[in-house]
């Protein structure tokens, strides 16, 4: 009997942890023979659980993972009041860093993993994300505490080596901040018992002004209490249509207390698709991805309330291991004095396109040019990036 | 009399237990686990044999899977190490996690080749530092491998320890006597038709289990695409040694090795990237791989 074998194995930790925090064995009112007992039970825990050595060379003992990863781009903008907004952006014509992230992680105990980024930018150093996240909760629960990005979308969760484009969408450095959404907080995931994966995500997290800019969070206006943290919720799906064809959706919404008052509130929803065909036979390892978010925003602001959306739809087509090429439109609305984005009043449209070569799996050069369109402004704005990725160390896994 | 060992012990299962379930990184580790498990085991791979396992997409659906198993048998030495450890992270699942008496990574018990001597760093390709990990196209390393998962099998479900453990044996004898046996057969070979020319070097310990010489690889540096000069260089090699084969395995980009092995007057083997899983046993796998590397070989 495999499972029920497995069953017993898992409760006698169970009565092993819950032992652990009682008073010492004795001190408490048992009977001698349950004492026995449980002794018993513990030293045959103990025995059963010692394992033989499962894993193979290549590691260092006791080593984290460790990673260092370089972003820099060459830029020239056609207009020196551009529009970027991301905390990773060439933002000036000349060369520009991006970031360089250190990246650790390593399991702490049989329970618990652990990941940090730190990163270095042109505003100095921070601890971009930091945090544990559990490996085996039951119920399919796995919970996450510390800094981290938080569960929004597609893109917001991710670093910028996992991206197909220099820059960051405008809609998510606009709506949820120049870093993203991120924050001191805590994530609870659950995997629903289906056929398919449905995961479903909840996080509360501390807001700051670059990474939940709307949301209260700022110097003027600091969070005071509970009621002040933001929400994020996420729903995603994710249906292997065969071996080639997979699609993954996901709905996502934050909500929270508004960065000018305490009876303010901003709500965020999203939705997000990524269409991926990879013919697994393929020894050129090709593959074409289409990837789309759209956002929409309420904010109540003063008495006022403004809504506005924007999105973006990305084609990546992946030639070989050596070379990609891909194409984004951005679309977004603005509100008319908006005290975030004073400036922007209408409609903006950018469309970027991008040729990237990687000269090993460590290496990446992106040339990337975009056009820039914004209804407030009388002349468009032209940029074109030249960006070098390095990656040492560890080989990160990619997530999908 | 196999067949009938089968149904015997399928007799013998008790109608309402569920098999173990087994997942297999890559799909002759599947295969290698079904032969010892039989009825008592329900397999799944994560990979197909025509798909690098280097390169395999962390598609969420493998954590549904994950997050069933009650083993997980991987490669190791880094092989998974791009798409691997995130699945079982977020499975959720305190029996497959690294330690947990269901995570078995096969490598431990495999005789390593290619491990580097010394400092190493990227600049030499993409090196794994524990050793070469592409070992299951040694069967030799499969009777080994055979005997620690009968071993797995055996802890995680006592109760038919001493099927999984018989089985393993028996499949470990007969790995263990076609590598005797094809050793023998390749060894008739002329001395000037064991040399052959890779892709990657993901043949290494099939090349040293049938005492064949590889003489350089089609990549200058391990995971480092061919380029002109060093391609150039292979050529010339090729013509000067009259090496007669380039082999690979299915999943690499055979365009270059197609002209070298014309403008060489050599002859292409592509060989299969795993057992055919379910379909195929490891043993006949192993056997097809010998099987077209003697056909491409042999004058």
């Amino acid at each position: 009997m495999p499972h029920l074998n497995i069953l017993n194995r898992q409760r006698g930790l169970w009565l092993a942890g819950v032992l652990a925090m009682l008073p010492p064995l004795g001190a408490a009112a048992e009977e001698p023979a349950d004492l026995a007992a449980l002794q018993a039970a513990l030293a045959a825990d103990a025995s059963a659980t010692t394992v033989p050595a499962s894993t193979s060379g290549g590691e260092s003992p006791l080593m984290p993972s460790i990673s260092l990863i370089f972003d820099g781009a060459a830029a020239w903008f056609s207009d020196r009041d551009n529009l970027q907004q991301g905390g990773h952006d060439p933002t000036r014509t000349g060369f520009n860093l991006q970031q360089l992230e250190l990246h650790l992680e390593s399991n702490v105990d049989p329970y618990l993993h652990f990941a940090a980024n730190i990163v270095w930018g042109p505003d100095g150093v921070e601890l971009e994300e930091g945090f544990a996240e559990s490996t085996s909760l039951p119920g399919n629960l796995q919970v996450k505490a510390g800094k981290f990005l938080n569960p929004f979308g597609r893109l917001n969760p991710t670093h910028p080596h996992a991206w197909h484009f220099v820059d960051a969408p405008f809609a998510l450095t606009k709506m949820l901040g120049a870093d993203g959404s991120r924050g001191l907080g805590t994530e609870f995931a659950w995997l629903a018992p289906l056929p398919w994966f449905l995961e479903v995500r909840v996080a509360v997290s501390h807001p700051d002004p670059d990474t939940g800019r709307s949301f209260v969070g700022t110097a003027a206006k600091p969070v005071h209490t509970f009621g002040d943290l933001v929400w994020t919720g996420n729903v995603r799906q994710f249906f292997a249509l065969n071996d080639d064809w997979s699609l993954y959706w996901g709905l996502s919404t934050q909500q929270g207390t508004g960065p000018a008052s305490a009876s303010d509130t901003t709500q965020i929803y999203a939705s997000d698709l990524y269409l991926r065909w990879r013919p697994v036979e393929n020894v050129d390892r090709s593959a074409l991805s289409v990837q789309m978010e759209g956002l929409w925003r309420r904010r109540d602001w003063i008495g006022r309330q403004m809504d506005d959306w924007a999105g973006y739809v990305q084609a990546v087509g992946e030639i070989n291991p050596r070379w990609e090429v891909g194409g984004r439109t951005e679309l977004g609305s603005g509100v008319t004095d908006d005290p975030l984005d004073p400036a922007w009043t209408g409609k903006r449209h950018r469309h970027t396109v991008q040729l990237t070569y990687y000269p090993s799996h460590f290496a990446r050069l992106r040339l990337q040019g975009s056009l820039d369109m914004p209804s407030w402004r009388p002349e468009p704005i032209y940029a074109c990036m030249l960006a070098l990725e390095t990656v040492i160390g560890a080989h990160g896994a990619h997530s999908y | 009399m196999k067949k009938l060992m089968w149904i015997l012990m399928f007799l013998a299962f008790p109608a309402h237990a569920a098999p173990l379930h087994v997942v297999a990184t890559l799909p002759s580790l599947a295969a290698i686990a079904q032969d010892i498990g039989g009825p008592l085991v329900q397999v799944e791979a994560l990979t197909s044999p025509r798909q690098d396992p280097h390169y395999a997409d962390a598609k969420p659906n493998l954590i549904v899977t994950l997050n069933r198993a009650d083993v997980l048998i991987l490669n190791g030495l880094e092989l998974e190490v791009g798409w691997l450890p995130p699945l079982i992270l977020q499975s959720r699942n305190g029996k497959i996690q690294k330690g947990a008496l269901g995570y078995l990574d096969a490598a431990q018990f495999v005789h390593l080749l290619g491990v580097p001597k010394g400092a190493i760093d990227r600049a030499m390709g993409d090196v794994h530092p524990g050793g070469n990990p592409h070992f299951l196209s040694d069967p030799r390393a499969g009777a080994r491998i055979a005997v620690g998962v009968g071993g797995l099998l055996a802890r995680v479900d006592p109760s038919h320890a001493t099927q999984y453990q018989q089985n393993a044996a028996n499949l470990a004898q007969q790995l263990d006597a076609l590598a005797k046996a094809e050793t023998a057969r390749f060894a008739q070979l002329p001395a000037n038709r064991r040399n052959l020319v890779v892709y990657h070097d993901s043949l290494t310990y099939l090349v040293d289990w049938l005492g064949l010489r590889q003489t350089a690889t089609l990549e200058p540096r391990p995971g480092i695409a061919p380029n002109p000069q060093h391609v150039a260089e292979v050529l010339q090699a090729m013509k000067t040694a009259a090496i007669p084969v380039i082999a690979q395995e299915e999943f690499y980009p055979q365009n270059t090795a197609k002209t070298l092995t014309q403008l060489a007057h050599a002859k292409l083997v592509v060989l299969p990237g795993g057992a055919r899983f379910p379909a195929e046993s490891y043993l006949a796998h192993i056997k097809s791989l010998a099987d077209g590397l003697y056909d491409g070989l042999k004058p």
